[in-house]
C-alpha cells in the first residue's frame, strides 16, 4: 500500500506540472492543495487528469473536502480498493 | 454564437420569453429602493471594521459597473432578450453599490471624500471581458452571479452576528438580485446546450478553466480584501465547488466526466495551435 501510495504521489506531482504549467518542488502528501497556487477548479481539472488516467471514479461529494494531497491520495486509494473488491467478487 | 443565430427567429423568440418572465418576476416580487428600503437607522456603528471592509469589498467591485455594462451589452446586442436582460441587469446592480455606498456614508465608517477618492482610484483602471464570445461570457455570468449570491448570502450571516441589521438587509436583497440573475443566465445556458451541446460543453470547460471573479486584478488590496471576506462570512475554498460550481452543473445538467472530456479535447486542441504556432 505504501509505495502504491508513493505512486499516486508521484502522478499527483506529474498531473499538477502537466495542468499548471509550472514545476513544483517536490510535494508532499501533507501539502496543502491551495498552497500551490491551485484553486478549487485546477484542483478539479487534475483530479479528471488523474480519473482518466487511473480509470477510476471519484464522487463529486468528496471533491469539495480535499484540501491536502493526501486527501486526495486516500480517496483515489479507497475507489481503487472498491474497484478491485468488486473485481474480486 | 455565430452570426446565422441572430437570423434564428425561433431561438430569438424563446430568449425573448425567457427575458419577458425574468422581467415580469423582477416586477412584480423583486423591486426594491435602496433609499427607502434599506433600514439605516439600524446600522450597528460599532461593527468590528472587518465587516465594514467586507461592504466597502462588495461597493467596489460593483462599481465597475460602467465597464461591465459597456463590455456586457455590446457582447450580447444581437440577441434582443439577451440584450434587454443586460440593461435590467445593470439597473439592478447599479441599486447594489448605491446602498453599499449609503452604508458606509450614513454608517460615519467612510466619509464622502474616502469614498470618492476610493471611486477615482477605482476608475483608473478598467475592468475587460475574461472572454470574448456572447456564450462564453453567458456561461461565466452563472458562476460568478452564483459565487456573487453565496458570498451575499454567507456575509448575510455574518452581518446578522455583528448585530447590524441594515447591512444584513443590503446583503439580503442584493443576493435575491444575483441568484435572479444567475437563473437567467443558466436557462439560456441551457437553450445554448440544446442547440450545440458539444460547442457549449467545450465554453463551459474553457470558462472553467479561466474562471477568476471580477475584481481579482482592479481592486485595490484585493488579496487582503478576500482574506478579510474569507474569515467574516466563514468562506472557505470547498465552498467555491459546494455551493456554486456543482449546482450550476447540476441546474444545466452537465455532468463532471462530460466537462472533463471537453476540457481534456480543449487542452489537445490548444497544445495543437501552440505547435503549428512554433512550426510557424
Amino acid at each position: 500500500m505504501a509505495s502504491r501510495r508513493a505512486e499516486l504521489l508521484s502522478i499527483f506531482q506529474k498531473t499538477a506540472t502537466e495542468i499548471t504549467e509550472r514545476e513544483f518542488p517536490v510535494i508532499a502528501e501533507s501539502t496543502v492543495i491551495s498552497e500551490l497556487g491551485i484553486d478549487s477548479l485546477g484542483m478539479l481539472e487534475i483530479v479528471g487528469s488523474m480519473e482518466r488516467e487511473l480509470k477510476v471514479q471519484l464522487p463529486d461529494e468528496a471533491l469539495a473536502g480535499i484540501q491536502t494531497v493526501k486527501d486526495l491520495l486516500e480517496l483515489v486509494e479507497k475507489k481503487e480498493a472498491l474497484a478491485a473488491g468488486a473485481g474480486a467478487a | 454564437m455565430a452570426s446565422a443565430d441572430v437570423r434564428d427567429t425561433a431561438r430569438q423568440a424563446r430568449l425573448y420569453d425567457m427575458y419577458k418572465t425574468f422581467f415580469d418576476k423582477a416586477e412584480q416580487d423583486r423591486r426594491w429602493n435602496p433609499l427607502r428600503d434599506v433600514p439605516y437607522e439600524k446600522i450597528n456603528k460599532e461593527a468590528p471594521e472587518s465587516l465594514v471592509v467586507v461592504a466597502e469589498t462588495f461597493c467596489c467591485v460593483e462599481s465597475f459597473l460602467p465597464d461591465y455594462v459597456a463590455s456586457g451589452i455590446n457582447v450580447v446586442r444581437p440577441f434582443f432578450g439577451q440584450a434587454w436582460f443586460a440593461a435590467n441587469w445593470a439597473y439592478e446592480e447599479s441599486k447594489h453599490s448605491v446602498a453599499l455606498m449609503e452604508y458606509l456614508l450614513r454608517s460615519g465608517r467612510r466619509s464622502p471624500e474616502q469614498m470618492f477618492d476610493l471611486q477615482a482610484t477605482l476608475m483608473e483602471t478598467k475592468w475587460e471581458m475574461p472572454f470574448a464570445t456572447a456564450r462564453q461570457m453567458t456561461i461565466y455570468g452563472c458562476f460568478q452571479e452564483m459565487a456573487t449570491f453565496v458570498i451575499y448570502v454567507k456575509q448575510e450571516i455574518g452581518a446578522k452576528a455583528c448585530g447590524d441589521e441594515c447591512l444584513a438587509t443590503i446583503f439580503r436583497l442584493n443576493a435575491r438580485d444575483e441568484i435572479a440573475h444567475c437563473r437567467f443566465y443558466e436557462d439560456v445556458v441551457k437553450v445554448l446546450l440544446e442547440e450545440d451541446r458539444e460547442g457549449t460543453l467545450l465554453d463551459i470547460a474553457h470558462v472553467a478553466r479561466h474562471f477568476q471573479m471580477p475584481g481579482v486584478g482592479i481592486v485595490p488590496d484585493y488579496e487582503e480584501r478576500i482574506k478579510v471576506m474569507r474569515e467574516e462570512g466563514k468562506v472557505d475554498r470547498s465552498v467555491f465547488l459546494q455551493k456554486v460550481f456543482f449546482p450550476v452543473l447540476k441546474y444545466l445538467d452537465v455532468t463532471r466526466q462530460e466537462l472533463q472530456d471537453a476540457t481534456f479535447k480543449e487542452r489537445a486542441a490548444s497544445s495543437e495551435e501552440r505547435r503549428t504556432r512554433a512550426a510557424e
